[in-house]
């Protein structure tokens, strides 16, 4: 599924200019980050719980929230705190389209 | 030496053809290669994300000679009692099954950088279009006057990983109660600049844990502060009372020598007789195969480019991890694995015309201090005036709940299997 994807997004990327908010390409190198820490499985109370298949809103809701320092977490605020709107909706589309694993 | 499995992913079909198409090879050949030296933190991400984001568009060959990587990271927390010698150690397997990633198990000799060739100890050459050089350090054996290659089992560093991680652990179970633990600590700048603070109260944790209290732990360190130390002293204090002992220069004058055979540590302020255990960690310097290709003129380490991780010297070959000077990034597995990421998109970018986006870095040193309770510091780095700047930063509070240091235990564990995920599947 994941590998999948990531082929439609090699695509995208040479058929399309690509700018738009939610942009799965610049998600897709943002993300690169986020990796170091957060496993695209496990269960959602985990340490450091997975990110995937959220809705998109929601996303970039808590990510935004990190990023004003009103959700508390060093890690987190430092990572949200230069993501632009448009970064974090990229995150947001990159990592609401891949699937929860069990 | 003809890599064959780069003939086995040759057959990816009508979608790497689309990409190819789409994206005009560059240096005008079918398949741009890239040869990555070093199968640690910076060269294992690079070479997975520049072929699994290339969709093979890339011929990546992983120059590494051992068959396995065991972690330093984490290797504190072996030697603690925290985690199993299996826990620390990697295989590559997957970065060749997965990705197509051809594995060269062999030690890189030599790079002939006007002929862009990577020269092996059998004499078989590897060509390049571009280099990726993650070779982590070399330690320097001169650096402790009596110390030398020849003393590193009677005086182990423990500053690369295998064997000498696994010395540690048997010297450290071998000291009597009321023995004495001599720890010299390395001049800056050096991997992991926690670490050897985060070792000692490992010592300290394991003694105590054993009966062994009126052990102590001595540390002998060249410089006048380290990392953390606003932390690190008031919880050493608290939980191990004077167990561990911190003396910098001004106090210790200098170390004059050490005697691995008599187990002797001479400063100028006092002399350390029959001496349970010596931790020698030396000074450092890039890996050989990175200095020898004259990419650290001043000695030392390689200068690179901020915004791309590319060596100033010779701009096709990048140069990761703990062999490069990265500014205000400290030498640690998540620096060398967030500047891979940097450097794999650049790569793509140039070889086979992938969009590029600015570089942006990100580190957290996570050390263990005593069972659930740890402390971090980290930061998000960005390129500003010709360097790797700090643009965020952030540390544990001395002060901090139970709750909050146990939570930040819980993060370090989750961390290492993430970013070991991220690195070798
Ligand atoms: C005690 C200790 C604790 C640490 N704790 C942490 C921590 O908690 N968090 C953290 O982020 N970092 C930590 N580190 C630092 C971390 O281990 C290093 O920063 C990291 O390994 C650097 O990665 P690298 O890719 O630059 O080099 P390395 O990990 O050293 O990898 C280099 C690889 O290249 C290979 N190689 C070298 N030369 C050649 C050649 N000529 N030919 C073929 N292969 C070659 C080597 O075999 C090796 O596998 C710790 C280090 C120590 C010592
Ligand atoms: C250095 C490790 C680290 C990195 C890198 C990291 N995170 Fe996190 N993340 C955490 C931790 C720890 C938490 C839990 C924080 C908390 O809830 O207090 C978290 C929580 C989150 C949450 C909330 C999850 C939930 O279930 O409530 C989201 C969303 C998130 N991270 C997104 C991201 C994104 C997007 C990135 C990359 C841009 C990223 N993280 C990079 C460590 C990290």
């Amino acid at each position: 599924m994941r590998v999948a994807l990531l082929c439609v997004t090699v695509l995208l990327i040479h058929a399309t200019p690509l700018r738009a908010a939610g942009d799965i390409g610049l998600g897709q190198y943002l993300a690169a980050e986020c990796v170091s820490c957060h496993q695209p499985s496990g269960p959602r109370d985990a340490d450091i719980p997975p990110i995937v298949g959220w809705p998109e809103d929601q996303f970039v809701a808590v990510l935004s929230a990190f990023g004003r320092k009103q959700r508390d977490g060093q890690v987190m605020q430092a990572v949200a705190a230069r993501l632009s709107r448009e970064e974090m909706a990229a995150l947001a589309a990159y990592f609401g389209a891949l699937t929860p694993q069990p | 030496m003809k890599t064959s499995r780069r003939d086995l992913i040759a057959g990816t079909g009508a979608l790497l053809a689309a990409s190819t198409l789409a994206a005009p090879a560059l240096l005008g050949q079918a398949r741009p290669r890239v040869v990555v030296v070093g199968g640690g933190p910076g060269g294992a991400t690079a070479a997975k994300y520049l072929a699994r984001d290339s969709q093979n568009a890339i011929s990546v060959t992983l120059v590494e000679e051992n068959e396995t990587y065991q972690t330093c990271f984490h290797s504190n927390l072996y030697i603690g009692g925290f985690k199993r010698y299996d826990e620390i150690v990697h295989r590559y397997d997957r970065l060749a099954s997965a990705y197509g990633i051809a594995l060269v198990r062999s030690r890189a000799t030599q790079i002939d950088r006007d002929r862009k060739e990577v020269v092996l100890t059998d004499g078989g050459r590897l060509p390049y279009d571009r280099l990726v050089l993650s070779p982590g350090i070399d330690l320097n054996y001169d650096s402790v006057p009596g110390w030398s290659q020849a003393a590193e089992e009677l005086m182990p560093h423990g500053w690369k990983p295998g064997r000498q991680t696994q010395l540690i652990r048997e010297k450290l179970d071998a000291v009597p109660d009321g023995g004495t633990i001599v720890m010299i600590a390395p001049p800056n700048p050096y991997r992991c600049p926690p670490g050897p603070y985060e070792r000692a109260s490992m010592f300290a944790h394991v003694l105590k844990r054993t009966g062994r209290d009126k052990a102590r732990i001595i540390i002998l360190d060249p410089k006048d502060s380290f990392s953390k130390q606003g932390l690190f002293m008031p919880d050493w204090e608290r939980r191990y009372g004077a167990m561990i002992e911190w003396l910098g220069p001004k106090v210790h004058d200098g170390i004059t020598s050490v005697d691995p055979k008599t187990g002797t540590v001479v400063t100028g302020f006092e002399t350390y007789e029959n001496c349970a255990f010596v931790n020698v960690i030396p000074a450092q310097m890039a890996g050989a195969i990175a200095r020898d290709a004259g990419l650290a003129p001043a000695g030392g380490y390689c200068t690179i480019d901020p915004a791309t991780m590319k060596s100033v010297v010779d701009p096709t070959i990048v140069v990761l991890g703990d062999a490069c000077h990265a500014g205000d990034m400290p030498k640690s597995a998540f620096s060398a694995n967030s500047q891979a990421k940097v450097a794999a998109m650049i790569l793509r970018g140039e070889l086979v015309g992938a969009q590029t986006f600015p570089a942006r870095y990100l580190n957290t040193c996570w050390s263990l201090i005593d069972t659930d309770d740890a402390i971090k510091v980290g930061g998000r780095y960005e390129p500003r005036d010709g360097r790797i700047s700090a643009v965020e930063t952030f540390i544990s509070q001395p002060g901090e709940s139970a709750e909050t240091r146990k939570q930040t235990q819980a993060e370090n564990m989750a961390w290492y299997d993430a970013i070991c995920a991220d690195m070798f599947t």
